[in-house]
């Protein structure tokens, strides 16, 4: 196979649903009315679209590291919110006083993935799974919400920005300095959060990542994964080091979520420890439980759908208690997730009258 | 030199001694039957020899290389095989792609498929290559179990009740690949206690009890062994054996 054909025979592997051409028709159709947005939707509402998007990335990390090799995280927020701190403490450094986005993105980056690389290899090699893992990850992202909520004081500054306490990095821009979105020198290209640049962006990045990702989980390493999901004692009885794919593969879902959390700061220019909360740990595992998490097109549709279902909600008191209703719901009509659940019959009814007409013929 | 050699090896989970003292060893070629009654130590022992638990004392050599502390894709690749007591197979993926996993360390394209399409064959799993694994009968998945081990090119294959669930039928087949592998020169541990299954195997046989090896020898003659039969096969199996030889 050339270099061309073997990634797109790997992007309609079985391991993710879309193997139709009806599915890519479809697919094309979708990315040709989100790339028009702009031009049929308000302000506001691409404003809010352009959020919700930045939520895509931090599903898809869960979806990745819970779905494809077995490993529940009810911590993923952890580098979100470390994503979006460091690139935000290196962009009012870097970016305001010197213009410089890579090395403040280098940074958003780099950071949560040491940190993933660190607890991974301590979590992994030391053969922890299932619920420990589950709530060691927790545990980390309290600590850092504990630990940011105290940062108030005026000896909490890395450069020229403040931590900030409970207000965050740049909550109160008249005092404090805000972080700044993405400007790019070299081009004169500017992405600032309220922009169709932005959308833009955002929307270009999600796409790649999950083509990127169907990519990935179809791949050899793709399948180990999923073995490795399914029974990691006779996977590593296969010749494969698990606890060092569990460490590549939990690194990469920390690149992910970290994406999430310094588009989230580019967008809003602002980022409080809340986003290391309870709230914001169990969300992402609700949207990927609900939706079906061996899937990555459930987990797009889904956040997208409960991303927007819980803003609506917001307008109420109720809306943990409707999504918490929801997960409940699914995990005892569809414990394997809502969607995925729905094409998997729809494909054995399918089956089965094909095999009722080929008999009755 | 043996192929395996273990010695003095003991494993105690708590307050039990689940393996304790053990000294055994395979030559080249060798095919061993281990028996013995339940909690005797047959499990953990072959995952000693697996390496997904390590030893409390003593030592495991292969091919002249000391693995007592080596994890167990180490071992994968060191040419030891596993068939494991539970299936072992992914249900979620086809027999093809299962087949790949242990195959995609050395193969790709035509050889792969070249390459699954023999061991398939072998296992009378041929025209199963696209069916998802967990619509396969049990013993369909037993043997695709034993062809993912096959599929390492062991020069050593552990299979831990190969033959558990498996009809009269299926069993004798289980009984024909085993040897056939034999044949070939791969050395082969069958933890077993299926007797019949063991007697048609008709290898040498260790017997453990209490984690200890409580006595080794020819089929006939671990069968003979008075002590044997007192702990595990039994004073009505005895008459059977005996009165069958006679």
């Amino acid at each position: 196979m050339s270099v061309i054909q073997r990634p797109l025979a790997l992007l309609v592997g079985p391991q993710e649903m879309g193997r139709t051409w009806y599915f890519w028709v479809g697919f094309v159709i979708v990315i040709g009315v989100g790339a028009a947005a702009p031009q049929y939707l308000g302000r506001f509402d691409l404003l809010n679209l352009a959020n919700f998007l930045t939520s895509i990335f931090l599903a898809l990390s869960l979806c990745l590291i819970w779905g494809f090799c077995g490993i529940l995280s009810l911590g993923q927020a952890a580098f979100l919110g470390l994503g979006g701190y460091a690139y935000g403490v290196a962009g009012i450094n870097f970016i305001e006083s010197h213009g410089n986005t890579w090395a403040a993105l280098g940074i958003g980056l780099a950071v949560p993935v040491a940190l993933a690389a660190v607890l991974g290899f301590v979590m992994f090699y030391a053969r922890l799974k299932g619920v420990y893992v589950a709530i060691l990850m927790l545990v980390v992202t309290l600590l850092f919400e504990t630990f940011l909520n105290q940062t108030a004081g005026q000896g909490w500054f890395i450069g020229d920005a403040h931590l900030g306490g409970n207000n965050g990095l740049g909550r109160f821009s008249g005092v404090i300095k805000r972080p700044p979105s993405f400007i790019f020198s070299e081009g004169g290209i500017k992405f600032l959060g309220k922009s169709y640049a932005f959308f833009y962006l955002t929307f270009g990045l999600a796409v790649l990542c999950y083509l990127g990702l169907r990519i990935m989980v179809n791949s050899k390493l793709g399948f180990v994964m999923v073995a490795i999901r399914e029974d990691p004692e006779r996977t590593e009885a296969l010749g494969y080091d698990v606890r060092l794919i569990q460490l590549i593969v939990f690194c990469v879902s920390a690149l992910l979520a970290s994406m999430s959390g310094i588009l989230y700061v580019s967008w809003g220019r602002f980022i409080t420890p809340d986003v290391f909360g309870v709230y914001n740990n169990i969300l992402p595992v609700i949207w990927v439980a609900v939706a079906g998490r061996k899937s990555l097109t459930a987990t797009v549709i889904g956040t997208l759908v409960l991303v927007w279902m819980s803003q609506r909600l917001t307008e109420t008191d109720y809306a943990f208690v409707v999504l918490g209703g929801i997960l409940v719901g699914a995990m005892l009509l569809l414990p394997e997730g809502v969607i995925t659940g729905i094409v998997d019959r729809s494909a054995g009814l399918r089956a089965r009258l094909a095999a009722r007409l080929r008999a009755r013929a | 030199m043996p192929l395996l050699e273990v010695k003095n090896l003991s494993k105690a989970f708590g307050g039990v001694r689940a393996v304790d003292g053990v000294d055994f060893s395979l030559e080249q070629g060798e095919l061993r039957s281990i028996i013995g009654p339940n909690g005797a130590g047959k499990s953990t022992l072959f995952k000693l020899l697996l390496g997904s638990i390590k030893p409390d004392k003593g030592k495991i050599w292969f091919r002249d290389r000391d693995v007592t502390r080596a994890e167990p894709h180490t071992r994968a690749h060191m040419g030891i095989g596993v068939k494991f007591q539970h299936l072992g197979v992914y249900g979620d993926l086809t027999v093809r792609h299962n087949m790949q996993l242990p195959l995609q360390h050395s193969l790709s394209g035509e050889a792969m498929d070249a390459e699954i399409a023999r061991l398939l064959e072998r296992l009378n799993l041929a025209g199963t290559e696209e069916r998802r694994v967990a619509e396969l009968a049990h013993g369909q998945r037993q043997w695709l179990a034993i062809g993912m081990a096959l599929a390492m090119r062991p020069v050593l294959l552990l299979l831990d009740e190969p033959t558990a669930g498996m009809g009269p039928e299926e069993t004798r087949e289980t009984g024909s690949l085993v040897h056939s592998v034999h044949e070939e020169g791969v050395t082969i541990v069958v933890v077993e206690h299926d007797m019949a299954f063991v007697r048609q195997l008709g290898a040498p046989v260790t017997v453990l009890h209490y984690g200890r090896v409580f006595a080794e020898g020819s089929l006939a003659a671990i069968e003979d062994n008075e002590d044997v039969r007192n702990i595990y096969l039994g004073a009505s199996r005895t008459m059977a054996v005996r009165s069958r030889r006679h």
